[in-house]
């Protein structure tokens, strides 16, 4: 204790007011106006220990500094009488790692973190490592497709318009691209990458890392002709590589389309090409491939979405029927037979000589986002009924299958039942004043679609649910005319989305608690 | 020899082996709180506590049979006292394994575990002249 000094800080020269600093002298010391550190002791909780006193003794002339070394006492009942535990009362200095020793401390401090206890409390060093060898890999969203040799190739263009071969296919990823491959005739075998043998060589690897590998099978071959016609050929197993006929080359490859099939595993079990094949004469330097990849799930059938989970604007809304016979277990599926083969709402589609009769069904699919309206006219003569007028303004309202739910979310599957939102459907009549002739002819008029939606999850990231579709017919008596007149009235339908998010809540966080608990292994060889 | 001092220094016994204990058990949680007590040396020290909590248990039971007179026959009347003063020899190393070789040895440690020892001490010769006087 008499030797340490803390303020002690420049070697070989005397600090100022530091009494304890050993290179000062008497001279130095009575200059000093007081003693900066005026105490050294060891642990004071011990119940007896040494304690430096330093003191300048101002009175005497010049002053000078008094130094005691004396035995300070804890009178404290609970000071430490004894100890044990070496590294109780003094800090420990480190092993200086040595062949010997140079393994155990590796292992005890090599890795990110350790404890201070004793060597035995090492329990988790061994948990760190797991082995990965059995380790089950799987495809996640947007790791590139492992082949045999390297990746799943889809040519794209880099920097300018040309090729390149290192593009991979990412899973879940669905690209088109299309660039230029420079290709001549005299070329025609040579180029690689112009023949399908190319694109099919390699298998898929079924998960990353594994020995699974899925062939890719020929699933369509097209061929264009010079002048841009396409034929579909009937047997697809024959392999057609490029060769010189004619002065053309011909099985020429212009463009690819993969359709990979997945499990909900992340494993691909089903991979398959189709092809263009086409043939480029004397004068073509370069071809334009396209190449496309897209992925559908096992067992369902693809269906484009609209939306991962939240509609995106601009996208077409979805709908379905339920089936007969709901409700059932889950393996009965919405059937997909909709207002058009997509799944999708559509609404009557204005036509350039709006004449209602005459529209031929146009339809177009209603976008989520966009309102819109739509109309015609529609020329009443005397000669019409009121009941098949009825009907066909209906159909062509609401189209030929108007569906019975709609996809709350853009990627609502069918086997989801509780995803879909059914279509409630109002009447009203135009006329607030019935009058007593009820039997005068209600023809529908307007149709209105009010989509309400909201935004659902993070706000940082919000999705768009739909929550509520209403369509509301709108019906106006039709009043007999003379023979030989004829009127037109206007028939609309229009479709609106509100937003009906509710705001934001702000949440706080809990008030903080003590935490006043013993060590829980306190009771360790007991518990 | 009347027994009666060794039976009042039975039950004080009792009574401050209670505290003690007690007292030992605070102060084990106070040090394990206050200074650092790791899981290694904490162990060993609660299990020898409740080992001659035990110990103390078992030697003051045979110490008040012999005082109540013995159960069933005749047995020899000294022998549960033996055992006490045996089991007593055992419960003396404890405390002062508790006295010099705990990992913390407070103060207040060193007061009630002398006091302790002292009890011990006393005891012992009581039982060993009661002892005597029967042989």
């Amino acid at each position: 204790v008499a030797k340490l000094c803390v303020c002690d800080l420049l070697v070989a020269q005397c600090d100022v007011n530091c009494c304890c600093d050993p290179d000062c002298s008497a001279a130095d010391f009575s200059l000093f106006t007081t003693c900066s550190v005026p105490i050294v002791t060891g642990d004071n909780r011990l119940c007896s220990q040494k304690a430096a006193i330093y003191s300048l003794d101002v009175e005497a002339n010049p002053p000078e500094r008094i130094f005691k070394l004396i035995d300070q006492v804890n009178p404290s009942v609970f000071c430490i009488h004894a100890t044990n535990y070496k590294q109780a009362v003094s800090f420990s200095s480190p092993e200086m790692p040595t062949s010997e020793n140079f393994d155990r401390l590796l292992k005890q401090f090599g890795s990110a973190s350790f404890s201070a206890e004793p060597d035995s409390w090492n329990m988790n060093t061994d948990a760190q490592n797991p082995s990965d060898a059995n380790e089950t890999y799987r495809y996640e969203y947007g790791v590139p497709i492992q082949t045999v040799d390297a990746f799943l190739r889809l040519p794209s263009p880099v920097v300018s318009s040309w090729c390149s071969d290192a593009n991979p296919a990412g899973f879940l990823v669905n690209q088109a691209t299309k660039c230029i491959r420079s290709v001549s005739v005299e070329k025609c075998g040579n180029v690689q990458a112009v023949s399908m043998l190319f694109y099919i060589n390699s298998s898929i690897l079924a998960v990353p890392k594994s020995s699974q590998m899925v062939n890719i099978t020929v699933q369509s071959i097209a061929v264009q002709s010079l002048n841009g016609m396409r034929t579909l050929l009937n047997g697809s197993d024959v392999l057609r590589l490029p060769m010189i006929l004619d002065e053309l080359c011909i099985n020429i490859v212009l463009g690819v389309s993969y359709h990979i099939t997945y499990t909900d595993a992340g494993e691909i079990i089903e991979a398959a090409a189709s092809f263009a094949l086409g043939a480029i004469n004397k004068e073509a330097l370069s071809i334009q491939q396209r190449f496309e990849i897209s992925f559908t799930q096992v067992n369902t059938k693809p269906v484009p979405l609209s939306g991962n989970p939240g509609y995106v604007v601009g996208l077409p809304i979805r709908a379905g029927f339920r089936p007969q016979g709901y409700p059932f277990p889950v393996e009965i599926l919405f059937a997909p037979i909709n207002t058009n083969k997509y799944s999708q709402l559509t609404i009557l589609q204005s036509t350039s000589n709006q004449d209602c009769l005459a529209a031929q069904g146009a339809r177009t699919p209603i976008l989520f986002g966009y309102n819109m309206i739509s109309g015609c006219k529609l020329r009443i003569t005397a000669a019409m009924k009121c009941q098949p007028l009825t009907q066909t303004l209906l159909d062509l309202l609401k189209g030929q299958s108007f569906p019975e739910y709609v996809a709350s979310f853009g990627n609502s599957q069918a086997q989801d039942v509780l995803d879909w939102v059914p279509v409630t459907h109002f009447h009203t009549s135009e006329q607030r004043i019935y009058n007593t002739f009820q039997s005068s002819c209600q023809i529908p008029v307007s149709l209105e679609i009010e989509v309400k939606w909201t935004k659902y999850g993070s706000l940082v990231n919000p999705q768009a649910r739909i929550v509520n579709v209403t369509a509301a017919i709108t019906t106006a008596t039709l009043k007999q005319l003379p023979s030989g007149r004829e009127r037109t009235i206007p028939i609309t339908s229009s479709v609106v989305f509100t937003d009906i998010s509710s705001p934001a809540e702000p949440g706080y966080k809990a008030w903080p608690t003590i935490n006043a608990k013993l060590p829980f292994d306190f009771f360790f060889p007991f518990v | 020899l009347s027994s009666v001092p060794l039976q009042i220094l039975f039950y004080v016994n009792g009574i401050y082996y209670i505290f003690y204990f007690l007292a030992t058990l605070a102060m084990i949680v106070y040090k394990s709180q206050v200074f650092s007590y790791p899981d290694d040396f904490l162990g060993p020290d609660l299990a020898l506590l409740f080992i001659m909590a035990i110990l103390e248990v078992l030697r003051l039971s045979l110490a008040f049979c012999f005082l109540r007179g013995s159960k069933g026959n005749l047995t020899e009347e000294e022998a549960p006292l033996g055992l006490s003063l045996v089991i007593t020899v055992g419960s003396v190393i404890l405390s002062v394994y508790f006295l010099v070789w705990q990992t913390y040895v407070l103060k207040a440690d060193v007061i009630i575990n002398a006091v302790l020892l002292f009890t011990y001490g006393l005891e012992s010769v009581l039982k060993v002249i009661a002892i005597a006087a029967f042989v």
